[in-house]
């Protein structure tokens, strides 16, 4: 009988403490998706710009003292797949009310899924929302630019005018000319081209390729994003026009770095003033200012712009457009979400996002310049008209990081001469697009 | 057994009858009202009680449940339940969730209909993916060969007589210890930074080279382990045998080939279907040090891009990068596939031998 009891105990105490664990897992899933609409004073934002983490969390704290509602600020970034989180987020039942996408194929994945935003006030005031059939579902906040970043200190004692560079001679002249300038300069190589396969993929998959998409063609102009979109076809002759003007860059780059050198080097040595030219658009200046500020310093905090990659003759634009947008998940808190992003373009979030996040702001009713260098610069092409959209973000997924990057550092490698490498990149364009 | 004490016995039976039904339709009733709830998208609080009272109802009423012939199969059950449990939430539904998503046209969200084969048909027909395949097996080769020699070279070292041979156990050991993904960040800055001034360009850059690179840091990694299993095999080799050995006019040679390799033979064994399943499923140092990138050429006619990949870093890479998921999946029950048969005769071969022995 007392055994009898024992096992009694033993086994009520085991079906207890297993009914507990599932019980109180029960419980959690509950809160975790009903971070959202349980309680309507907390709203969690995804973004995907970790370089920013600290700006956002300062107005997620202002917007907290001003009306009451907790934001949390979830920042991810580096090589990190955001889209793939999300997807966690999503299946385990815990997603954020705001998200970050970054594009076409983002978006499509959340069809459906994002709530419209188009009632707001916001959404007339710029032209940089996202809009899908879905409604006003993309939220910008900065606007970044590829072109042929440059440091105007060389260009100018080396006696080259930047806004004469519209043509691929007037590049092979201005390269050559620099180069033989190099010692009196006190630069190590004109370009900094970097093409490493492994963690700067996107650099030459992504903005470099985004080139032969959209440079020099009119904002809503998609000729060649849509011949790729279809099966992933190249246009052979503006393709081949590209493919010289890497070589050109390849000509002049910096050795010793070309294939295998990393996204800090890059920066660093262009911060330093040992480029002329470096392949990275208008992010760089955010991290020349903070991680590279000493470096950058040093080089006497020279002026900088950027020049078009004018791999064909009157090629003028730089490729500007919103990087990625924020989205709020329709399943969340929508109006606690829809409220904070109105608040984001109010003249005190303007002046954190512009002055302290360095954003270049898509609204025009924000009256902020950004510091960073690249800002100016920015400014004068989107006034004068020379910019082009930027259409790469609609790009096959995984394009740059499985297929095309690894063609670029190839070429770089020597392993491939133009012919080559403009039919080999339209192999691997099409089965891409194939599978 | 006499009347008044079988009436007792049956009143209670009765009784113990009725509570034990109650208790269970009592549970099973509450067990489905909250996971309806649940489902249904309720956010009352009582669902949580209500599970848990449920189920312990449940169980109590199970273990009430007045037979005597089947006592001892409840009770047995009642025990396993938590396991078995675990292990159908951990591993037998995912397994086949994994196996009908494969099905299906899933994009990791959601799916809109199902697709057959043809997910598996399109899996053999990616040159890249039989490329993976290919490299895979010759990466198992290699390592499988490679890690089990080292690691046996290390283990003879580390016991011989000597100085320092503990400390020397843990530094080969240490490695191991290290994350594959630190490692792999490591070694990568290693030979685009350091080694690069030796070899002129990266070994990275180009496929066999960056191919042999991820075969010596995984034999860095790894062989330190492997180490550890064969001086534990080896210390176990009785001294007298050696000693006799040694009368008899036995070399350091002939020693190691006629007694200590035969005495160890199922350490061997274990130690070469670790490396082999483990080669097979290299994700992390592959990932970290080349992502997969390498060119080659020309295979089957096509110029590829992934030089490097291997079948588990293909597998995530379809799924999350290219965000084929219902693909990726496809190939994951391929991954399965494979590793079950490798496992299935590692028991058999490991069985076998225990039988000799």
């Amino acid at each position: 009988m007392k055994k009898k009891l024992l096992s009694l105990i033993l086994a009520g105490a085991m079906a207890l403490s297993l009914a507990a664990c599932g019980g109180s897992g029960g419980t959690d899933g509950g809160d975790s998706s009903g971070g959202g609409s349980a309680s309507a004073n907390t709203i969690r934002l995804v973004n995907g710009k970790i370089e920013v983490d600290a700006p956002l969390k300062k107005l997620a704290q202002m917007y907290e003292e001003e009306t009451g509602v907790h934001v949390e600020i979830e920042s991810m970034g580096g090589g990190i797949d955001i889209q793939g989180t999300l997807k966690g987020y999503y299946q385990a039942g815990n997603m954020p009310d705001i998200f970050v996408n970054g594009g076409a194929s983002d978006f499509s994945n959340w069809a459906g899924l994002c709530a419209d935003m188009s009632g707001e006030a916001w959404a007339a005031d710029t032209d940089a929302a996202y809009v899908n059939e879905d409604g006003t579902v993309g939220f910008p906040y900065t606007v970044e630019a590829i072109g042929l970043a440059y440091n105007a200190n060389i260009l100018e004692a080396a006696g080259v005018d930047p806004a004469a560079l519209t043509s691929p001679a007037a590049y092979e002249e201005a390269f050559a000319k620099i180069d033989g300038m190099k010692d009196e300069l006190g630069i190590t190589a004109v370009v900094g081209y970097y093409t490493e396969p492994v963690n700067l993929y996107w650099s030459t998959g992504n903005h470099l390729f985004a080139n032969y998409e959209d440079a020099g063609l009119a904002r809503d102009d998609t000729t060649y994003f849509d011949l790729l979109s279809d099966g992933g076809q190249l246009d052979v002759a503006r393709f081949t026009d590209f493919a010289n003007f890497v070589a050109l860059l390849q000509q002049y780059a910096d050795q010793s770095m070309m294939i295998s050198g990393t996204y800090d080097q890059q920066i660093l040595n262009f911060a330093s003033g040992k480029y002329a030219f470096v392949t990275q658009g208008s992010w760089i200046g955010a991290t020349m200012t903070s991680d590279d500020a000493d470096a950058y310093a040093a080089a006497g905090n020279f002026p900088v712009g950027m020049a078009p990659y004018a791999f064909q003759d009157g090629i003028d634009t730089i490729l500007t457009n919103s990087p990625s947008w924020w989205a709020v998940y329709s399943g969340g808190n929508v109006d606690a979400a829809k409220a904070f992003l109105q608040w984001l373009t109010s003249d005190a979030a303007q002046e954190v996002l512009v002055l302290e996040a360095g954003f270049i702001s898509p609204f025009n009713s924000s009256k902020y310049v950004a510091t960073d260098p690249f800002a100016q610069t920015i400014v004068d092409y989107q006034s004068s008209g020379k910019t082009s959209g930027w259409h790469w973000l609609g790009n096959k997924e995984g394009l740059a990081q499985n297929y095309t990057g690894q063609v670029f550092n190839d070429f770089a490698q020597g392993n491939l001469d133009v012919d080559r490498f403009v039919q080999v990149m339209q192999q691997v364009c099409a089965s891409a697009y194939a599978g | 057994m006499g009347s008044p004490m079988g009436a007792k016995q049956s009143a209670f039976g009765r009784f113990q009858g009725i509570f034990s039904l109650l208790l269970l339709a009592g549970g099973a009733a509450l067990l489905a009202v909250s996971l309806a709830a649940d489902f249904t998208g309720s956010r009352a609080a009582w669902r949580g009680p209500a599970l848990v009272i449920g189920i312990a109802a449940f169980f109590v009423g199970l273990y009430f449940v007045p037979t005597l012939a089947h006592h001892r199969d409840i009770i047995n059950v009642i025990f396993l339940f938590p396991l078995l449990f675990t292990f159908g939430v951990t591993v037998i539904i995912p397994l086949c969730l994994g196996i009908f998503y494969s099905l299906t046209d899933w994009t990791g969200i959601r799916y809109t209909q199902f697709v057959g084969l043809a997910n598996y048909a399109s899996m053999f027909r990616e040159v890249s993916f039989l490329w993976s395949l290919l490299i895979t097996v010759l990466f198992v080769v290699f390592n499988m060969i490679l890690v089990n020699l080292v690691g046996f070279a290390l283990a003879l070292l580390c016991t011989s007589r000597l100085k320092g041979v503990g400390f020397f156990r843990a530094a080969y050991f240490l490695p191991n210890l290290i994350g594959g993904i630190v490692l792999g960040y490591v070694w990568q800055f290693v030979f685009n930074n350091v080694l690069v001034k030796i070899t002129g360009a990266s070994l990275l850059t180009n496929t066999p080279t960056a191919f042999a690179a991820i075969i010596v840091v995984y034999i860095w990694q790894y062989a330190g382990y492997i180490m550890l299993i064969y001086v534990n095999g080896l210390v176990t080799v009785p001294g007298d045998i050696i000693e006799a050995a040694a009368i008899d006019g036995a070399n350091a040679f002939t020693t190691l080939i006629r007694i200590k390799i035969p005495m160890i033979a199922s350490t061997i064994t274990i130690c070469t279907f670790l490396t082999l399943t483990s080669a097979f499923k290299q994700f992390d140092v592959n990932m970290a040090l080349t992502n997969g990138t390498g060119s080659v050429q020309d295979f089957f006619g096509q110029y590829l891009t992934n030089g490097t990949q291997m079948l588990a870093l293909n597998i995530y890479n379809t799924a999350i990068s290219k965000n084929s998921y219902a693909l990726g999946q496809a190939k994951a029950v391929l991954f399965f596939v494979i590793l079950a048969c490798v496992s299935l005769i590692q028991v058999r071969i490991s069985n076998s031998k225990e039988v000799e022995l």
